[in-house]
């Protein structure tokens, strides 16, 4: 089991986004996250990295990129604390030569390889969110938690990215705002609206009424 | 409610300026702005005419000058840096600032004037005049820097404190870390430049010579070879040339003994222990020692500071007002705004202390050379800065094509906050001024505090010190306040000025 929720309620602010909330999601799945900005979604994603840091790569919608640091170095802050001091100190001037391997390697897959030793701030949106994905990824972790990481990528990229996180992580968990590439790629969807689960099935049951409720249909 | 948050924005705007000018006023009645001259007219008329025969009369002295005059400002920032990046990390401790606060608010003469006496005159004693200061004025920019870059998540941060601040916070902030510094770097040249003033043999030392023999040629050449100096900054100072630079004013300066720690340990438990304390004279003669210098020189001084201070500060006003526009493409033509830069550009890199040197000479000892100084100077660096802001702002197209009405509908309502914010940052950098000026002679405490040292009586100097440090604690103090009434701080970045 990757995540159990039993009748929580979820606040942010004193302000209870989501109610009564029960959720059972199982190692291997991969859930997409749906519903209008606002429904809850990213406030969920960040309830459930806190439940299982340890466990989890968590790519937040803005990202969390340091601007003025290269693709390579905002990649290798995933593992800070895996390393010395000392050793992240000399990394900062000399990449290290075995971390520089394996980073170029995801970069390469990402399509980023021109730009390894660019600063961020020079990058689009689009290619900052595949360095935000190149950092979960390098975490090595087994779940991830990820806030719309796609939105900005065209539909050959997305579905590229996509892939890859899948091979990457064992669990995925990501909110997307594309129903077609959601129900496309993922085993499941939840749907969120008005602080409530409305839907929670497989994505070969989502039907086009579900849809309707989700995004169109006010109560 | 749009009406009620309108007259709230004007009244407080309003009530503060009304304040401050009320202040100025009596300020104006009460200092005396007298010239003194025999004719200050043939004096300012030989000085400025010199600026066409410049001429210098050992040129090798001249570059030795210049060469010392950079060399311990580059050694002088290089330390800074240091200790105010430490400092910076601990700025989130009450005695850490407090202690940062009382150092800023002690002017880098009168730091120099306090190690002329314990190491004498030598390039350590500059060094530390300098390092002292500006290791705490660094420290708290610096922390305020880091603060507001804080954009990587507290969720993604991990255990290792120190790794994350250096992968995040610090290449966030660089740019602006960088650009301060320089800009710490451009008034480390200036205040060395000013410690000629007190025999070290930088620029203001050969300036104040060939002053008072009259060799205004001399004078001249100095200064404009300065302004070239701190005009081409970017292009010797930078990320390249900073090690180099470091390393060669090493071996340029070579001679850093004169430390003494016999004399340190007697100034700190001898000389500026109160007379009556030392020689256990009781608490009676303590209290009379005290009564004095209260009545005779900390009162009169600590006016006479405040009276100059919140003159130039009105003063300073007035003229921002009336220069902004020189430097804005919403009012002037390309020409007008070329000329006026320059004239700006000069008066800022013209350290305040010179420009009251020069006026004390042309008009004699009142408190007209201070305030002319203080308002050129400072007048200068908020018009420019202003004046920048104003060309960023978007009027829209059916605006009125008459320039008073644009000034004083469109321009000065958008800018008023930002410039009231600025005058605020400066406030307290006016105030250290106006009291480090009474060295040149007029009665505030700066004056007193150099009198005492002539009469080596350091006991008085350096409780002249306190006065003047706590009273330069509480101008900040109040201006914050009043930024934070007038949600000013918003505005601006407090780097910039």
């Amino acid at each position: 089991m990757a995540f159990l929720l039993k009748n929580e309620s979820i606040s942010y602010n004193e302000q209870v986004i989501l109610h009564s909330l029960s959720l059972d999601i199982q190692k291997g799945e991969s859930v997409a996250l749906l519903g209008k900005s606002g429904s809850g979604k990213s406030t969920l994603l960040k309830k459930l990295y806190e439940s299982k840091k340890e466990e989890s790569a968590y790519i937040p919608q803005e990202l969390g990129l340091v601007e003025n640091l290269s693709v390579y170095n905002n990649v290798y802050i995933a593992k800070l604390d895996e390393f010395s001091t000392i050793h992240n100190l000399i990394n900062l001037i000399k990449p290290a030569q075995n971390d520089l391997a394996t980073i170029k390697e995801i970069i390469n897959t990402l399509e980023l390889e021109q730009k390894l030793f660019e600063k961020v701030h020079t990058l689009s949106g689009g290619q900052k969110q595949r360095v935000a994905v190149g950092r979960a990824i390098y975490t090595h972790k087994s779940i991830l938690l990820a806030d719309e990481p796609i939105s900005a990528l065209d539909e050959y990229l997305s579905s590229k990215v996509i892939s890859i996180l899948k091979e990457s992580f064992q669990t995925i968990i990501c909110a997307i705002h594309n129903v077609e590439l959601a129900t496309q790629n993922f085993d499941r969807v939840i749907g969120l609206k008005n602080t409530q689960v409305i839907i929670d099935k497989k994505c070969s049951e989502l039907s086009e009424d579900d849809i309707q409720k989700l995004y169109y249909v006010c109560e | 409610m749009i009406y009620r948050s309108y007259t709230m924005f004007v009244s407080k705007n309003f009530r503060v300026s009304f304040a401050f000018i009320a202040i100025g006023l009596i300020s104006f009645y009460f200092a005396d702005l007298e010239i003194t001259t025999i004719d200050a007219t043939s004096l300012s008329q030989d000085f400025f005419l010199s600026i066409f025969s410049l001429k210098f009369h050992d040129y090798s002295l001249l570059l030795e000058a210049f060469l010392t005059t950079i060399t311990i400002a580059v050694l002088a920032i290089f330390f800074s840096i240091i200790f105010g990046a430490i400092l910076s990390l601990f700025f989130g401790s009450l005695l850490v600032r407090i202690s940062l606060a009382f150092t800023r608010a002690i002017h880098e003469l009168f730091w120099a004037l306090i190690f002329l006496q314990i190491f004498g005159l030598n390039t350590l004693t500059a060094l530390l005049a300098i390092v002292i200061p500006y290791s705490a004025t660094l420290a708290k920019v610096y922390a305020e820097i880091l603060q507001e870059h804080d954009s990587f998540g507290d969720m993604l941060r991990g255990r290792d404190r120190v790794s994350y601040f250096l992968y995040t916070k610090i290449p966030d902030a660089l740019p602006q870390l960088i650009s301060y510094t320089r800009y710490r770097f451009e008034c480390a040249l200036r205040s060395t430049a000013i410690l000629g003033f007190v025999g070290i043999t930088t620029l203001g030392y050969y300036l104040s010579s060939s002053f008072m023999q009259g060799l205004y040629h001399e004078v001249w050449l100095i200064l404009i070879l300065f302004y070239i100096l701190i005009a081409t900054i970017k292009l010797w100072f930078n990320k390249y040339t900073f090690i180099p630079l470091v390393v060669a004013s090493f071996l340029y300066l070579d001679d850093f003994s004169g430390f003494n720690l016999a004399n340190l340990k007697r100034f700190f438990t001898e000389d500026i222990i109160p007379y009556p304390i030392k020689n256990d004279l009781g608490l009676e003669s303590t209290l009379s020692w005290f009564d004095t210098i209260f009545t005779n020189e900390i009162l009169i001084g600590a006016t006479n500071t405040l009276v100059l201070t919140q003159l130039s500060l009105l003063l300073t006003a007035l003229l921002t007002l009336m220069l902004f526009p020189l430097v804005s493409a919403k009012f002037a033509n390309k020409p007008t705004r070329i000329s006026a830069h320059i004239f700006l550009v000069i008066l800022r890199s013209t350290p305040e202390y010179i420009l009251a040197y020069i006026f004390l000479q042309l008009f004699g000892p009142s408190m007209l050379p201070a305030v002319l100084a203080l308002m050129l100077h400072n007048g200068s660096i908020i018009s420019h800065l202003i004046g920048a802001d104003t060309d960023a702002m978007k009027l829209g197209i059916n605006t009125t094509k008459r320039k008073g009405e644009r000034y004083f509908y469109e321009v000065l309502p958008r800018v008023y906050g930002q410039f009231l914010a600025f005058l605020f940052y400066r406030w307290e950098i006016i105030m250290r001024e106006s009291a480090i000026l009474g060295v040149l002679g007029i009665t505030t405490l700066g004056f007193y505090i150099d009198s005492a040292i002539e009469d080596f009586r350091l006991d008085k100097m350096f409780l002249l010190l306190l006065v003047t440090a706590f009273l330069n604690i509480f101008v900040d103090v109040i201006s914050k306040k009043t930024r934070e009434y007038l949600k000013a701080d918003k505005e601006i970045s407090p780097c910039r000025v």
